[in-house]
C-alpha cells in the first residue's frame, strides 16, 4: 500500500456496548488503514467485533473514542457525536453497503430499486449507472421483475448495483454471501473481485468463509475486538 | 428515475385489503362530514328561500288570527279576525318599509265539494303592491286584474289544473254565488301560491260585505334592515299579532340544531376514528417495514425523505378516501335528502343537502389536513429509524 | 313528514297532506303556549311557504278511500289502488285511439298524456268484485270529478260526482241522477257524440235534472264516456289480451 492513497484510516477506535450491567468491549483500540483499491477481507468467529467494527468503518454507528479519517478528512474523533443526519451525509458520498438480507424493496422492480438511491441523492452523472451496471452484472435482463420473482444470487447483484449506482468510494459488504449457496457465493465474490480490479473500487468485506476471504488481496482477522493482519 | 409518489404508492398496494380498509374509513366519515356540511347550508339556503319567496318578511294579523289562518283550510275559517285597512297607513311610514301589502283571506263553504263539502280559500289582494312584494311570479296565461274592483281571478298553476280553468273561463265563489272571470294563470312557483286563487281586494270585500277589513298585512323590509326595531313598534299596535319570519326562521333553526350538533358529534367521532385508523395503518406499516426503512437510510435517505415517503402515504390514503366520500355523498345526497326530511320537524322545499365546488374543496382540504395531521407521527418514527437497529434487527434473528 | 311519494301522485294530494301534516302538529303538540307558537309557526310555513317539488300533473282520487269504498260497495272487504296513465300504458298511439274512440280531443292543462289515473279494484274476500274510477272534466265553473263505479265485466253500477262547482251541482249530485246510469256499458256510450251532445239509445233516455246548466250535464256525459274508454283500455282490452 506504499504510495497509494489512504482510504480509510483508524486510530484506537473503540466501541463500547453496555448489555444490561454488562460492559461489552466490542472494539477495541483497532487502529489501520485502508488504501484506496485496497479489497479487504474481515473475518473472525461470532462476536469477535467485525460486523461493529464494520459499522464504524462505514460511519453507520459513533465510536466510543478513538479516531477515524475517510481520504485524510477527519470524521470521529474531536469527542463529537454525529447526528444521523450528518452520518447519512457522509455515508451517502462515500459509501455503498451490501448485506446477508438484501433489503430489496419488494414492491420496486428491479431497476427502480436500483433507481431508488438516486430519487434520495445524486452524484453528477450516474443517470445512466443503474442500465451499465445491471448489464456489468448480468442481470439487465431481470430489469422488469419484481425481487420475489428472482433467485438469491440475482438479488445480491440487484443489491450491489444499487450499492454501486451512486459510485461509492467504499463498498462495504457484511456477510454478502450468507444467504447463498457455494456456488453463487463464489459468483458474488468473483463480481466483487472484478469491480475492484476494473474500477479500482475498495471494498471491505466481513465473512465468516476463510476460503472466500482468501479472495481478497488483504486479510484481517478480529479476535476480542482487536485485529492481525493476516497473509493473503 | 422513480419518485418518492411512486414507491409510496407502490407500497399501498402491498397490503391491498388493509389499504382498502383504511380508505372505506375514511370514504364513509368523509361522506357523514360532507352530507353534513351540504344540509348545513342547503337547509338554510332553502329556508331562506321559503322565506324570501313569501315575499314579506314580517306579517301582521289580526290577534288570534293566525291559528287560525294556519287552519283555515281546515276549519273553514271559522274565527276569522278581521283588522281595519287603514292601520296601514301608519306602518307604511315607518322607515324601514319598504312595501306594504294588504290581504283578506276568506274561507267560502263549498256543499258540493265531496260528501260533506268542503272550503274554498280566496286571497284577497292589492295587484300593484303584491306584484311588487313578489317579482318572481311570473302568468302562464294572462295577467293581473283589469281594475282595483274587477269581477276576475288570477289562479296559481295548480288551482287552475284542479278547477280545470284557462283563461276566459268563469269560475263561481261558492255560498254567494258569484261570477268572476279568470284573466291569469301564474306558472307554477313552487309555493303555496300554486294552489291559490287571488281577487281584487276591493272585489273581495264587497262580496264578503266586509268594506274595509283585512286579515293579513305583509311588509317587506329595506335591504339590510334590522326587523328587531320594526317589531318593537309593531307590537305596539292594538289587538294585532305580529309573525316575523326572522322568528320563524330562527325558530325552526334552533330546532335543527340540536339535530345538526347530533349529527356532527357522529361525524367528529366518525372522523376520529378514521384517523386513529389512518395513524394506526401507516404505524403498522411502518414497523413491518423497520428494516427496509433503515436500509432507505443507507442508500441515502435523509431522515426528511423517510418522512416524506410515509407522509405521502398517509396523504393518498387521505385524499383518495376523501374524493370517494364526497363523491358517494355527492351522488347519495337526493337519499340524504329524503332521509333528512324524514326525521325532520319541518322541512322547506327544494334541496336539503347542498354540496357545492366551494364545500367540495373546504372539505377536501380539510380531510387532507387531518391526514397530514395523522401522517405526521408515524412518518416522524420513521424518520428516526436508524440504519444500525435495522441491521441489528437482522442480527438479532 | 312529507314523502316524495305522497307528492308524486297529484299536487292537489300533496297539498293535502301539507294540511293535513299542519293540522297534527297543531292539534297534537302540549298545549303550552311556547310550544303553541312554535306550532303555529310551523303550521304557518308548511301551509304558505312550503314547495312540492314533484310536479306532476294533477289527478282524480277519491276524498275518503276507505268510505267511499264502504258506501259504492257494501259488500266488499278491501280494495287495491292503481296508478296508470296513457304515457304509461301505451303513449301517443293510445292517446290517439283513445282521442278517437271518444270523438274528441284531449285539451288543456288537466287533460294530459301523463295525468295519472287512480284505478280502485274492490274485492270481498280475494275475489274481485268491481271497480271505481275518476276523471277530471272541465264543468262550466270548475272541474267536475267523474266517478264511475263498475261491475267485474264493465257494466255500470254506480255514477258519482265527487265535486262540482255550480249552483245547479245538487241536481247533477243527486243520487237519483246517478242511479240513471245503473245498468250501461261503453257500448251504449259509443252512441254518444261528445261534440254534439246528441245521444242514441239508453243514453238518450238520461234526463238532465238541471235544464238550466246544459253544459255541466253535457261534461258530465263526456266524462262518463271518456272514463269508461280509459277503463276499458288500462283494465278491460288487458284482461281479454
Amino acid at each position: 500500500m506504499n504510495g497509494k492513497t489512504v482510504a480509510i484510516e483508524t486510530q484506537g477506535l473503540t466501541k463500547i456496548y453496555t448489555r444490561g450491567i454488562e460492559q461489552v468491549l466490542s472494539v477495541n483500540e483497532v487502529s489501520l488503514k485502508i488504501a484506496q483499491g485496497d479489497f479487504v477481507s474481515v473475518i473472525g468467529p461470532s462476536g469477535s467485533g467485525k460486523t461493529t467494527l464494520t459499522n464504524l468503518l462505514g460511519c453507520l454507528d459513533n465510536p466510543t473514542r478513538g479516531e477515524l479519517a475517510l481520504g485524510g478528512r477527519q470524521i470521529f474523533g474531536s469527542g463529537k457525536r454525529l447526528s444521523e443526519r450528518e452520518l447519512t451525509r457522509i455515508r451517502r458520498e462515500t459509501f455503498g453497503y451490501i448485506f446477508q438480507n438484501f433489503y430489496l424493496i419488494p414492491t420496486l422492480t428491479v431497476l427502480e430499486n436500483v433507481l431508488l438511491p438516486l430519487t434520495f441523492y445524486r452524484k453528477p452523472g450516474t443517470e445512466s449507472e443503474a442500465l451499465r451496471l445491471l448489464g456489468l452484472l448480468g442481470i439487465d435482463h431481470r430489469k422488469d421483475h419484481l425481487p420475489g420473482e428472482i433467485s438469491g444470487g440475482e438479488m445480491q447483484r440487484v443489491a450491489i448495483a444499487r450499492a454501486m449506482v451512486n459510485r461509492p468510494e467504499v463498498l462495504l459488504a457484511d456477510e454478502p454471501t450468507g444467504n447463498l449457496d457455494t456456488k453463487r457465493s463464489t459468483e458474488i465474490v468473483q463480481v466483487l473481485k472484478e469491480l475492484n480490479q476494473t474500477a479500482g473500487l475498495t471494498i471491505v468485506m466481513v465473512t465468516h468463509n476463510p476460503e472466500l476471504a482468501r479472495q481478497a488481496n488483504r486479510m484481517i482477522e478480529m479476535r476480542d475486538g482487536r485485529v492481525t493482519e493476516m497473509q493473503a | 428515475m422513480i419518485s418518492k409518489f411512486q414507491v409510496a404508492y407502490k407500497n399501498l398496494l402491498r397490503k391491498k385489503v388493509r389499504s382498502l380498509l383504511t380508505l372505506v374509513g375514511i370514504a364513509l366519515s368523509s361522506w357523514v362530514l360532507v352530507s353534513l356540511l351540504g344540509f348545513n347550508q342547503g337547509y338554510e339556503t332553502s329556508l331562506n328561500r321559503d322565506i324570501d319567496n313569501m315575499g314579506f318578511q314580517i306579517m301582521i294579523m289580526a290577534k288570534g288570527c293566525p291559528y287560525e289562518a294556519a287552519t283555515l283550510m281546515l276549519q273553514g275559517g271559522a274565527g276569522l279576525r278581521y283588522m281595519k285597512e287603514s292601520i296601514m297607513a301608519d306602518i307604511a311610514k315607518e322607515p324601514e318599509v319598504e312595501q306594504i301589502t294588504p290581504i283578506l283571506m276568506s274561507a267560502l263553504f263549498d256543499p258540493n265539494k265531496g260528501e260533506k263539502g268542503g272550503i274554498a280559500g280566496y286571497f284577497g289582494i292589492d295587484a300593484k303592491t303584491f306584484a311588487e312584494l313578489k317579482p318572481f311570479l311570473r302568468f302562464k296565461q294572462g295577467g293581473w286584474f283589469t281594475a282595483p274592483d274587477a269581477r276576475e281571478v288570477v289562479m296559481g298553476y295548480e288551482a287552475a289544473e284542479l278547477e280545470t280553468r284557462e283563461v276566459g273561463d268563469m269560475i263561481l265563489m261558492p255560498e254567494k254565488n258569484v261570477q268572476l272571470k279568470v284573466v291569469g294563470i301564474l306558472e307554477r312557483t313552487g309555493t303555496q301560491d300554486d294552489g291559490t286563487i287571488f281577487v281584487p281586494l276591493k272585489t273581495l270585500q264587497k262580496v264578503l260585505n266586509t268594506p274595509e277589513d283585512i286579515t293579513t298585512i305583509g311588509i317587506k323590509l329595506k335591504k339590510g334592515v334590522d326587523s328587531a326595531g320594526l317589531e318593537e313598534k309593531l307590537y305596539k299596535l292594538p289587538d294585532v299579532q305580529i309573525v316575523s319570519l326572522t322568528q320563524v326562521k330562527e325558530t325552526i333553526m334552533k330546532l335543527i340544531s340540536t339535530a345538526k350538533v347530533m349529527v356532527l358529534s357522529i361525524a367528529l367521532i366518525a372522523i376520529v376514528i378514521s384517523m386513529v385508523g389512518v395513524i394506526n395503518t401507516i404505524l403498522t406499516s411502518v414497523w413491518e417495514r423497520f428494516q427496509e426503512i433503515g436500509i432507505l437510510k443507507t442508500i441515502g435517505a435523509m431522515p426528511g425523505d423517510v418522512f416524506q415517503l410515509i407522509w405521502i402515504e398517509t396523504l393518498l390514503l387521505c385524499t383518495t378516501g376523501g374524493v370517494l366520500g364526497i363523491a358517494l355523498a355527492l351522488f347519495l345526497s337526493k337519499v340524504t335528502d329524503l332521509a333528512m326530511r324524514a326525521v325532520l320537524p319541518y322541512a322547506p322545499g327544494g334541496g336539503l343537502v347542498m354540496i357545492d365546488t366551494r364545500l367540495v374543496l373546504l372539505t377536501l382540504a380539510g380531510i387532507i389536513c387531518i391526514g397530514l395531521v395523522s401522517g405526521v407521527y408515524p412518518a416522524w418514527r420513521a424518520g428516526r429509524i436508524r440504519p444500525l437497529e435495522a441491521i441489528r434487527g437482522e442480527a438479532g434473528r | 313528514m312529507r314523502t316524495a311519494l305522497m307528492e308524486k301522485r297529484s299536487g292537489s294530494a300533496a297539498r293535502g297532506s301539507r294540511k293535513r301534516a299542519a293540522a297534527i302538529v297543531l292539534s297534537t303538540l302540549p298545549a303550552s303556549p311556547s310550544v303553541k307558537r312554535l306550532a303555529l309557526l310551523l303550521a304557518f310555513l308548511m301551509l304558505f311557504a312550503g314547495a312540492s317539488p314533484a310536479w306532476a300533473a294533477v289527478g282524480c282520487d277519491l276524498n275518503d278511500p276507505d268510505r267511499d269504498v264502504a258506501r259504492l260497495f257494501p259488500e266488499s272487504t278491501g280494495y287495491k289502488t292503481v296508478y296508470t296513465s296513457i304515457l304509461k300504458k301505451g303513449g301517443k298511439p293510445l292517446l290517439a285511439q283513445v282521442e278517437k274512440r271518444l270523438g274528441d280531443t284531449f285539451k288543456g292543462i288537466y287533460e294530459t298524456i301523463d295525468v295519472p289515473y287512480t284505478i280502485y279494484e274492490i274485492f270481498t274476500g280475494t275475489k274481485k268484485v268491481g271497480y271505481i274510477h275518476g276523471v277530471n272534466q272541465k264543468g262550466q265553473f270548475g272541474g267536475i270529478q267523474v266517478f264511475v263505479v263498475l261491475t267485474v265485466d264493465g257494466q255500470m253500477r254506480g255514477f258519482y260526482i265527487q265535486k262540482m262547482t255550480s249552483q245547479y251541482a245538487a241536481k247533477l249530485r243527486d243520487a237519483a241522477f246517478g242511479r240513471q246510469f245503473a245498468g250501461l256499458t261503453l257500448k251504449d256510450f259509443e252512441q254518444y257524440d261528445v261534440a254534439t251532445g246528441k245521444a242514441a239509445g239508453k243514453v238518450a233516455g238520461i234526463k238532465n235534472p238541471a235544464p238550466e246548466a246544459e253544459a255541466d250535464f253535457r261534461a258530465a256525459l263526456r266524462a262518463t264516456k271518456k272514463n269508461l274508454i280509459l277503463m276499458d283500455e288500462f283494465v278491460f282490452e288487458e284482461q281479454k289480451r
